[in-house]
């Protein structure tokens, strides 16, 4: 999977991805001396981020962290690359002048620790050649203020037994809109829908896979529907209640997007 | 993404070689993250992180590596360093820091930058004028600058202000355009009870956060402005605020701030009392920011009929310009303490000195609790004057 970025220090450089979901500050949050993250709220306390892709949202704290970067550098314990959500001046800083290969703009989210990653910062990508992105239609139909989950068969090739909107995945030269349409008629028998929204594609990570849905929003006049071998049950929720069932991965932050705008 | 003209493009392919490439990966990155169309040219940079306490071993090395590469282009004044590069030993610093101190000092001077030494360029002959873009480290000085002065700078940190010291230019963003200096609260401070000013500056800051904020009601003197503005820059996230009075309105429109707030007199004086700290100090620390000559003078006035009470180490902060030019304000001064040049409570390793500092600078309430790992107590510079003299 490859993914665009912003340059912010140009080079190149590779390793296992060092992932942070939290800010970071570089003055006390790593030792200099082993490279070992000790920020008590990062996950990755304890991990080295010597020759490592350093993956995190952003820089918090002094500016001096700027030097502690140098510092890592000087001893031979810099990450080999940083990845950024949203670059701030502490750590753009640190990067330059520690010439260690930066980008931004990338969702810290899609990257676990141990990802193998290529970060080009010249041309302003990051390659993670071991996942997967697969697109995907998800529609989410509503009918009288409540919309329509599927409980996913024993038959279909994954997520079985969990809730979904009405998806599938997009095929080879098709377009979204198209892809959205086809999986009405199939999943839940067509009928008279009417295409209210569509939002711009969500990511999420799960094992080795990045799902790129992309998500639509139906108006539908009555609840009568007709299910194939892919679902074994339906219901009409409320929108607040989808936290409540076991769903396939961010149905809960397509629906949000989707009808909280 | 910024449009860079053709002789920046070649500083940033490292045509002029690798320091001045560095300075030009710098202001471009900050560019692009703050969204800058270009850079503009600068009057004057200011450049913080001069100290071995606030930059440390890496700082040192940085700097070494770096002042064989380039040299600044425009004016560059440099902050207050750790020490009194004369009076040092009688500060109490020790011989490490000192050696390190030197090496910072010597990378400085071979990069070009100006010896001041102070957080008060403005007073040390570094003084923009209206309208002038600078690229300024040193938040008090920097608030000064955009609100006093009436220059146009962003809150630089030290390597970016060299870095644009450097290249003579700076990203056109942030308080650089006018529309970005506009007030966003009004807040209305009733009066000022005796002495708080500072207070005043370091409530406002909290208040204000990271917004601009227009106070009316505000009439004071330069010097009470350098107070006032280091503190709120120091509290909040403040580069710059308005202000107008009775005498000085400024014409500006506050009709479209968002919010209003009223600050009573009653809320200093409690600030001022939540930050009073301890009745006994072992360090009395005056002039932050480095205190100027009319306040040499007027310290100097006031002491000059009593007698050293001696109970605590008193320090009065100034810069090497303002020493001069108050031969026997500071000879009046060193009765009752040392008058140190270079240097602050600040930035000086006060850890190793003192525990418990006392300060009538608002700003040092947030640096010294934190920096300087002090018990900090906040008094009115008359109060001070008075605890350390009968």
């Amino acid at each position: 999977m490859l993914i665009r970025a912003r340059t912010i220090k140009s080079g190149s450089g590779s390793g296992k991805a060092v992932v942070c979901s939290c800010p970071l500050s570089l003055l006390g949050g790593i030792d200099t001396a082993t490279g070992k993250i000790q920020d008590g709220e990062c996950e990755s306390k304890g991990l080295s981020v010597a020759g490592r892709v350093l993956c995190f949202p952003f820089g918090k704290g002094s500016t001096v962290g700027s030097y502690a970067l140098y510092q890592l550098k000087l001893n031979k314990k810099a990450p080999s690359a940083i990845i950024n959500e949203s670059a701030e001046p502490i750590i753009a800083t640190g990067a330059i002048i520690s010439d260690i290969p930066m980008v931004d703009g990338v969702d810290i989210s899609l990257l676990r620790t141990g990802d193998s990653l290529f970060v080009n910062a010249e041309d302003g990508s990051v390659d993670l050649p071991d996942v997967v992105e697969r697109h995907v239609v998800t529609n989410i139909v509503r009918n009288k203020g409540r919309i329509l989950l599927l409980l996913r068969s024993s038959r279909v090739g994954s997520y079985r037994g969990l809730w979904a909107g009405v998806s599938g995945f997009i095929e080879p030269g098709e377009s979204e809109d198209a892809a959205a349409r086809r999986e009405m008629g199939e999943e839940i028998g067509g009928g008279k829908v009417k295409l209210l929204r569509k939002i711009e594609p969500q990511r999420f990570r799960d094992s080795d896979t990045v799902w790129c849905v992309h998500p639509f929003l139906f108006e539908m006049p009555e609840r009568t529907i007709r299910i194939d071998w892919e679902h074994e049950a339906f219901e009409w929720v409320a929108p607040k209640d989808v936290s409540r069932y076991p769903t396939v991965p961010g149905l809960q932050q397509v629906v949000y997007k989707l009808l909280g705008e | 993404m910024m449009h860079l003209s053709r002789d920046e493009e070649r500083t940033l392919a490292g045509e002029e070689g690798h320091g001045r490439q560095k300075a030009m990966e710098l202001l471009v990155a900050l560019g692009d993250i703050y969204g800058a169309k270009r850079l503009i040219p600068i009057a004057s940079a200011q450049v913080s992180g001069a100290s071995f306490k606030t930059i440390g071993d890496a700082g040192i090395l940085f700097l070494e590596d770096f002042s064989q590469k380039a040299k600044v282009s425009v004016r560059a004044s440099l902050n207050p360093l750790g020490l009194d590069l004369r009076r040092w030993r009688s500060m109490g610093v020790e011989n490490e820091f000192h050696s390190k101190q030197a090496r910072i000092v010597r990378a400085y001077s071979a990069l070009g930058t100006e010896p001041l030494y102070t957080c008060t360029p403005y007073l040390a002959g570094n003084r923009p004028r209206k309208g002038q873009h600078v690229a300024w480290a040193e938040s008090s000085a920097t608030v000064f600058a955009n609100s006093y002065l009436g220059a146009m700078t962003n809150k630089e940190g030290g390597p970016s202000a060299l870095a644009a010291a450097i290249i003579g230019k700076t990203a056109e963003y942030g308080l650089h355009l006018p529309e970005n200096r506009r007030p966003e609260l009004r807040i209305d401070i009733e009066s000022i009870p005796d002495g708080l000013f500072p207070i005043a500056g370091y409530v406002v800051g909290k208040v204000a956060g990271k917004r601009i904020p227009h106070i009316t009601g505000l009439d004071l003197s330069p010097d009470e402005h350098k107070a006032f503005g280091a503190a709120m820059a120091a509290a909040g996230a403040v580069s710059m605020y308005g202000y107008s009075n009775p005498r000085h309105t400024r014409g500006v429109n506050t009709s479209e701030v968002e919010e209003t707030i009223s600050l009573p007199a009653s809320e200093l004086t409690e600030c001022a009392n939540s930050l009073g700290g301890d009745a006994e100090w072992d360090l009395v620390a005056l002039g932050c920011p480095h205190c100027s000559p009319a306040e040499l003078r007027s310290m100097a006035r006031y002491l000059e009929r009593r007698r050293p009470r001696r109970s605590s180490d008193v320090w009065f902060c100034t810069s090497r310009h303002a020493y001069a030019r108050c031969p026997k304000e500071v000879a009046v001064l060193k009765k009752f303490g040392k008058v140190l040049c270079d240097t602050c409570m600040v930035v000086a390793p006060i850890e190793r000195m003192y525990n418990r500092t006392a300060s009538d600078s608002g700003k040092a309430m947030v640096y010294l609790p934190t920096l300087g790992k002090q018990r900090a107590s906040f008094r009115p510079t008359r109060a001070l004057l008075e605890a350390i003299s009968c």
